[in-house]
């Protein structure tokens, strides 16, 4: 019996030589696979473009709503949308094919996400966005057309296409004349006896060209429902949203400051990467008794310095805490832009926002929250008329300027600091001005009477225990 | 004008790093670092003003116009563009009056204690650690003087190390002499015990109006 060698069970390495050729010595070569996108089937089936339109219905949207529903079922479902006003969202569906089927299949995934969010969305699909767009607006149900669009939406009446221009228009102060001449050419249609888009679509081109110009053949494409720009997609609003569940309830602030450090820290790198800081922290606590404890922090300036984010939760969980033990710790940040800070070397440095914000929620936490802030007067008789407010004192450059004060040798004027209070409710202000003779007391306007002792030179200071006299007017 | 002796002593400590243990601030520096109190009067005697980075105290007792002079304080700081703060032990200021008087309100942070000196003194401590305040004003005229001496004797010399070297002046209002910094400055303010310093307009006995009150004003320290 023969032992194999080495030899034996590996392949022969042949000698290369001039003669041979690259595909010979290939053949030895390990076998790569074409990636996935440029495989010739697949790249057959992404060819077929498809959309689709998402519009809210009937119903009116929320007031105050920072992204509708039906934004955030687009997102879902894929990262290239379009918004179009705010009632109308396009979404390329091209890919969702191989995951989840057909046209029909998507249009019922789609109509179901709208039904898990309570919200009234119509939904298209077809082979066009402007199709599909006149689809969503004529169809109260899911309106699907996988084939050819001119003759999905040829039945169409010309109503459809007076509300996709104003979809287009929407947000546009200046698209109003665009508008009313697009509405025109439409009227102009129905005076030639035209009640669907089908009919748009049969005239000839070259004489609607002649009569309405570019414009009127765009509305015989946007009848044929050809897209006459490419979707563009938007660059879409990142979620800053980090959530952490705990392997055992937490009880106490000290351990959660850990968590907190944990989730907020990869947010402000992700804030600080977008140029965004946070407006708000929304801080939700999943507790042991299934109960949720939501604490929103709306912050006076945009701050993304995490340990600042940290000490404002965890000092607003200590005036707030939660009944029972945590569970599930989910931060999420309204992101805002970024703040540009532009010193100057005239003004004095003001405490910066975070410095502030951390200063006011703990003095909050000492002495309560209602007790610390700028008092301002509320125009009321009653002795007590103020309230606090969050202190923010406005840089120098908003306030007027410094009024400034005559020199020592200048006081033998009348003070012109003095000033009669505009009601009888206001007091006058009290004033001290040094008098003429530092020895004696002369008399000037109202209040304005004082003496002085012995005063210093000026720009040294005054002998220790060198007394002196001020008159405290008496208002 | 230093004498050679404390030059010589303070460069010594400064060369074995012992400088901090007393004021880093010379008297230069005081000089140029200073807090218009907005009182021609006063800012002459205190030459030029409250020293910043310093813990200085006005003392008087009740009815001596420290509110008065802690008004025009305000003011003057708020004309300079410069934050306020004002920790309130006994929850006795009157922003009305204040405002009348001139103050910027939206210059002020107003910390209101219901009486508890330990906790507006924890107060102080926040506001002074936070930085970027021109003026701030510890006001504990009103509180107990027992309660005062039971703070650590410590208490007033970590405040005045916390703001040392900084643009922040601080000032303790007391009704008796209680802590300042070797920088810093008492302002004692004394009512004039001879009636006839008040000041009184017309001429009826029955019907006068008190025009105002002559006070007297001693600076003590400042190097």
């Amino acid at each position: 019996m023969r032992i194999p060698s080495y030899d034996d069970l590996t392949r022969p390495i042949p000698d290369i030589s001039a003669r041979e050729t690259f595909d010979e010595i290939a053949k030895f070569l390990p076998r790569v696979d074409p990636p996935p996108e440029v495989r010739p089937a697949a790249k057959a089936a992404d060819t077929c473009e498809l959309y689709a339109c998402l519009r809210h219905g009937p119903t009116t949207l929320p007031l105050h709503s920072q992204t509708p529903p039906h934004f955030l079922i687009a997102r879902d479902f894929s990262p290239r949308i379009e918004r179009h006003g705010t009632a109308c969202v396009v979404l390329d569906v091209s890919g969702l094919g191989r995951l989840l089927g057909t046209p029909q299949t998507i249009g019922a995934e789609l109509a179901r996400a709208g039904a898990a969010a309570g919200a009234d969305v119509r939904i298209a699909i077809a082979r066009s966005q402007t199709a599909a767009r006149l689809l969503s607006i004529a169809h109260p149900g899911p309106a699907i057309a996988a084939g050819e669009c001119a003759a999905a939406v040829a039945w169409l009446p010309l109503e459809t296409l007076r509300v996709l221009i104003e979809d287009d228009a929407a947000g546009d102060g200046k698209a109003t004349a665009r508008v009313k001449a697009a509405v025109d050419r439409l009227d102009t249609f129905r005076r030639w006896g035209l009640t669907t888009l089908g009919e748009i679509a049969a005239l000839p081109s070259t004489e609607l060209s002649e009569r309405m110009g570019p414009q009127g053949l765009a509305l015989q494409q946007c009848a044929c429902g050809i897209d006459r720009v490419p979707l563009v997609p938007d660059p879409g609003v990142p979620r800053f949203l980090q959530s952490m569940e705990l392997e055992w309830p937490i009880d106490a602030l000290e351990p959660l400051s850990f968590v907190f450090a944990r989730l907020l820290e990869p947010l402000s790198l992700a804030l600080e990467r977008a140029d965004r800081g946070a407006a708000a922290l929304r801080l939700e606590l999943r507790l042991v008794d299934r109960t949720t404890h939501t604490r929103v922090l709306q912050l006076p300036a945009a701050m993304r310095d995490a340990k600042v984010l940290r000490t404002l939760l965890l000092l607003d969980l200590e005036s707030h805490p939660p009944s029972a033990s945590i569970d599930i710790v989910t931060i999420e940040i309204d992101p805002v832009p970024g703040r540009i800070v532009q010193y100057s070397l005239l003004e004095r440095a003001l405490p910066s926002p975070e410095t502030l914000a951390t200063l006011t929620a703990r003095l909050g936490a000492l002495v309560g929250d209602s007790r610390c802030g700028s008092p301002v007067l509320l125009d009321t008789w009653r002795p007590d008329g103020f309230e606090m407010t969050r202190f923010a004192p406005a840089s120098s450059s908003q306030l007027p300027a410094p009024s400034f004060q005559l020199p020592a040798s200048s006081c033998q004027l009348p003070a012109p600091s003095f000033q009669l209070p505009a009601s009888s409710s206001q007091l006058p202000a009290p004033s001290f001005q040094l008098p003429a003779s530092s020895s004696s007391s002369t008399s000037g306007t109202l209040g304005t009477l004082g003496t002085l002792g012995t005063p210093g030179t000026p720009g040294t200071p005054g002998t220790p225990g060198t007394p002196g006299t001020l008159l405290l007017p008496w208002r | 004008m230093p004498s050679a002796l404390r030059v010589e002593l303070e460069s010594l400590l400064r060369h074995r790093q012992l400088d901090r243990t007393l004021t880093t601030n010379t008297w230069a520096d005081i000089s140029r670092d200073v807090a218009a109190t907005g009182l021609e009067i006063l800012d002459e005697q205190l030459g030029g003003g409250i020293a910043r980075g310093h813990l200085s105290e006005l003392v008087g007792p009740r009815s001596s116009g420290r509110t008065t002079v802690v008004c025009r304080m305000f003011r003057a700081a708020a004309n300079r563009g410069e934050a306020i703060a004002f920790i309130d032990t006994c929850d006795r200021f009157d922003p009305a009056s204040a405002a009348a008087s001139g103050v910027d309100l939206s210059k002020l942070l107003w910390v209101r204690e219901r009486g508890d000196a330990s906790r507006a003194l924890k107060a102080m401590n926040l506001v002074l650690q936070a930085g970027g305040f021109g003026l701030v004003v510890f006001d504990v005229a009103d509180v107990a003087p027992i309660a005062l001496r039971q703070f650590p004797y410590t208490t007033w010399m970590r405040i005045a190390r916390v703001i040392e070297g900084s643009q922040t002046a601080a000032v303790v209002i007391a009704a008796e002499r209680t802590a300042r910094s070797p920088g810093g400055v008492t302002i004692a303010l004394e009512p004039a015990t001879d009636a006839s310093r008040a000041q009184w307009s017309g001429a009826a006995d029955r019907a006068r109006f008190l025009r105002g009150i002559e006070l007297r004003t001693r600076v003590i320290g400042g190097r």
